[in-house]
């Protein structure tokens, strides 16, 4: 499961994360591709997303004033109104006495009949009239109309009696008073003919002016109500004190205009507090306009905007970090590939040059050793003949396994010397058309003795169809040769030699040879072109067929690759040109 | 065996002299020389039932030597036998008419091989 995970995983992860090519790492440009890829996610996220996020905070900001300024704006509109409203209903009411007075003679006011007519009159005009008095100078009740039986009633100590007498008009505080219900009292001062003073009293019913000011009530946040100057409530709150109590804010100061501000509530509510002192032309009232609006809900449909655009900036993030990730993952693998292409190559030259300075050495030492081996040769050789001449030596095996030892080291100098020469050798490459089975063939009819005494498999799979390549025949089947032999040494009795042939890409074809035999460890594969290096035990190999292998696959612009693993077997494939310029070689 | 009259041209003395001593041994008549003046002379004057060619003489290289050997005795077989041969001097040498190219060391029985075939070949 873990495996399978790892596998998963491996196939998506970039290549640079897992760089483990310690041989090629001279040959790198950089060497630290993780940090590469760290840096580059790192500026690109800053790049891309500080000036998202700060043009975000911007927008918030702006925003937040704007609908702070809309919302203060609609508060001050709604207290204008409800100002206007409740001053309209206490004026329209004292002109309504102020016009009685004037108009209808003292006597006819003092005659309770009539005083009941005028009040009948008032209530169908205007409404909210409860009752109706004159009262006289010194505070007795003269006349009285209305469902209360407070005739001769004195109200010389009352607060509204001292208050009118200064003023001429008189707009009371909401109050029980005598018939214990909130009612507004409203009066006049007027004058007699003879200069005498007397005052025409109204009572307002509250339900009027509630309805009045709940008439402008919008939504649940908001609320109308007023107050006293001392913060008593008026009419009924839902949130700051009930009637007659005092208000759990604070009250405002006096201001001749609508006012609105930002305030907490002793609940630590945001809200928008408008205020409104009421006064009518003719007269001050004790009233205090208040409209109160709750921000939190008041803002949610900025809220909601907000949510909307903090999911947008979200996501935003969320798809430049992937784009970005994949981004930079991808370019810095590019980058890797390139340059391990690179290492490749340059190692691959090195190993080139190494061949070639290798063989021009080799090529000297031989030359040099030939002729002292060949004259070690002569002498042994005529020792040899010396003793097997001569009667007492001739039975003497053991002196003549000495000899032979001797003319054996030389022949497999020889073989060394002769070898070093071909791996150096300029040669010639004759080129003409050659198919690649025929070329098989001729190369696995040395091996079908040996084949089929070791009781080796051989499998030859090359396609009828398969064109013929152009290029050099005798090299290519020194290739194969080479190659074949080596499987043969590689593998034990009974295995399987397989050969395979199939066109890669449109101009080139491969080679395939593998063999399931004893196979060599990974660390020794970098080394096995290498000249003089072989896995082969005692003096079975010179280290040299695959050395001479690979010089002959470079001179046909071809490829030779090897994959093994330990008692599994190896596969070299050769690729090789279809056609090769000969001028170019 | 018959007894066949070789010449030997090489300019490493010790081992001309000990291959014609092992040839005596084999029942071939050898006669030694160390450059190849000496080799054309003794050409001219005798006719070699073959003719064992080093390369890297001290006087005159061992593809003109066999050159001028075949101007004066074409039907000679010359057989190269030489430390030093490269592609190029192989070619040249088969192109001359050079019986076989060979390299030092060389087994003596390889030797004795060639000279049965060549003595097969002759009338």
């Amino acid at each position: 499961m873990i495996d399978r995970i790892r596998r998963a995983f491996g196939s998506i992860w970039p290549e640079f994360y897992r760089q483990n090519n310690q041989h090629l790492d001279p040959y790198f440009t950089f060497t630290n591709y993780r940090k590469i890829w760290a840096i580059g996610i790192c500026l690109l996220v800053v790049t891309a997303l500080v000036p998202l996020l700060v043009v975000t905070i911007i927008h918030y900001q702006l925003l937040q004033s704007s609908v702070d300024s809309e919302l203060k704006l609609r508060t001050e509109r709604l207290a204008s109104n409800a100002r206007r409203a409740v001053t309209y209903f206490m004026e329209e009411r004292l002109n309504a006495l102020r016009f009685t007075v004037n108009e209808i003679a003292y006597d006819q006011l003092t005659d309770p009949d009539h005083l009941a007519e005028i009040l009948r009159n008032l209530k169908l005009g205007f409404g909210g009239l409860t009752d109706l008095s004159v009262i006289a100078n010194t505070g007795a009740q003269l006349a009285y109309a209305g469902p209360f039986n407070l005739e001769g009633r004195d109200y010389s100590n009352q607060q509204w009696f001292i208050e009118c007498q200064k003023y001429h008009f008189y707009v009371s505080e909401i109050f029980r008073g005598y018939r214990d219900a909130p009612h507004i009292i409203i009066a006049v001062k007027s004058f007699r003919p003879d200069g005498s003073i007397f005052f025409l009293r109204a009572t307002l019913e509250t339900e009027r002016l509630i309805q009045t000011l709940s008439s402008y009530e919008t939504g649940a946040h908001a609320e109308i109500f007023l107050i006293n100057r001392s913060g008593i409530v008026q009419t009924p709150s839902r949130f700051y004190g009930d009637t007659f109590q005092k208000m759990s804010l604070p009250v405002p100061a006096y201001s001749p205009r609508t006012q609105v501000a930002l305030a907490e509530d002793d609940q630590m509510r945001s809200i928008l507090m408008g205020y409104a002192y009421i006064s009518t032309q003719i007269a001050n009232t004790p009233f205090i306009l208040m409209v109160i609006k709750q921000k939190a809900g008041m803002m949610q449909v900025w809220q909601q905007l907000r949510s909307n655009i903090n999911w947008f900036v979200g996501l935003c993030t969320l798809a430049i970090l992937v784009v970005i990730i994949i981004t930079c993952s991808y370019m810095v693998n590019k980058l890797y590939r390139a340059d391990k292409a690179k290492a490749e190559a340059m190692a691959l030259m090195e190993q080139s040059n190494q061949l070639a300075t290798i063989g021009q050495l080799a090529a000297g030492v031989a030359h040099e050793i030939n002729n002292p081996l060949a004259l070690i040769n002569e002498t042994a050789g005529y020792v040899k003949d010396l003793f097997v001449l001569t009667e007492q030596y001739r039975r003497d095996d053991e002196l003549i396994g000495y000899i032979d030892d001797v003319l054996d080291a030389v022949e497999r100098c020889g073989t060394i010397t002769r070898q070093l020469l071909g791996f150096a050798r300029k040669f010639e490459v004759k080129i003409s058309k050659v198919k690649l089975n025929e070329a098989i063939a001729d190369v696995l009819v040395f091996h079908h003795k040996e084949a089929a005494y070791r009781n080796i498999k051989v499998h030859v799979n090359v396609p009828e169809d398969l064109p013929p390549i152009e290029t050099d025949r005798g090299k290519l089947q020194q290739i194969l040769v080479n190659l074949v032999n080596n499987a043969f040494q590689a593998v034990d009795n009974g295995c399987i030699l397989d050969i395979q042939a199939s066109p890669a890409g449109a101009d080139k074809v491969c080679i395939v040879i593998s063999d399931n035999g004893c196979g060599m460890p990974e660390e020794n594969l970098p080394k096995i072109f290498e000249p003089f290096f072989t896995t082969k035990e005692g003096n079975k190999g010179t280290g040299l067929g695959l050395a001479i292998t690979y010089g002959l696959v470079k001179k046909l612009h071809g490829d030779i690759a090897v994959k093994s693993k330990v008692q599994e077997g190896t596969t070299f494939t050769i690729t090789l040109p279809i056609r090769i310029q000969e001028e170019i070689i | 065996m018959k007894r066949y009259h070789l010449l030997i041209v090489d300019d490493e003395q010790r081992f001309a002299n000990m291959l014609a001593k092992r040839l005596g041994l084999r029942g071939c008549h050898c006669d030694v020389c160390y450059n190849g003046q000496q080799a054309l002379e003794m050409v001219a004057r005798t006719d070699f039932f073959l003719i064992l060619l080093d390369l890297h003489l001290p006087d005159i290289y061992g593809v003109e030597v066999l050159k001028r050997i075949k101007e004066i005795s074409a039907m000679s077989p010359v057989i190269i036998l030489t430390g030093h041969g490269t592609e190029e001097d192989r070619r040249a040498c088969m192109q001359q008419g050079a019986y076989a190219f060979m390299h030092k060391p060389l087994g003596i029985d390889e030797l004795m091989a060639i000279l049965a075939q060549i003595g097969e070949m002759s009338p």
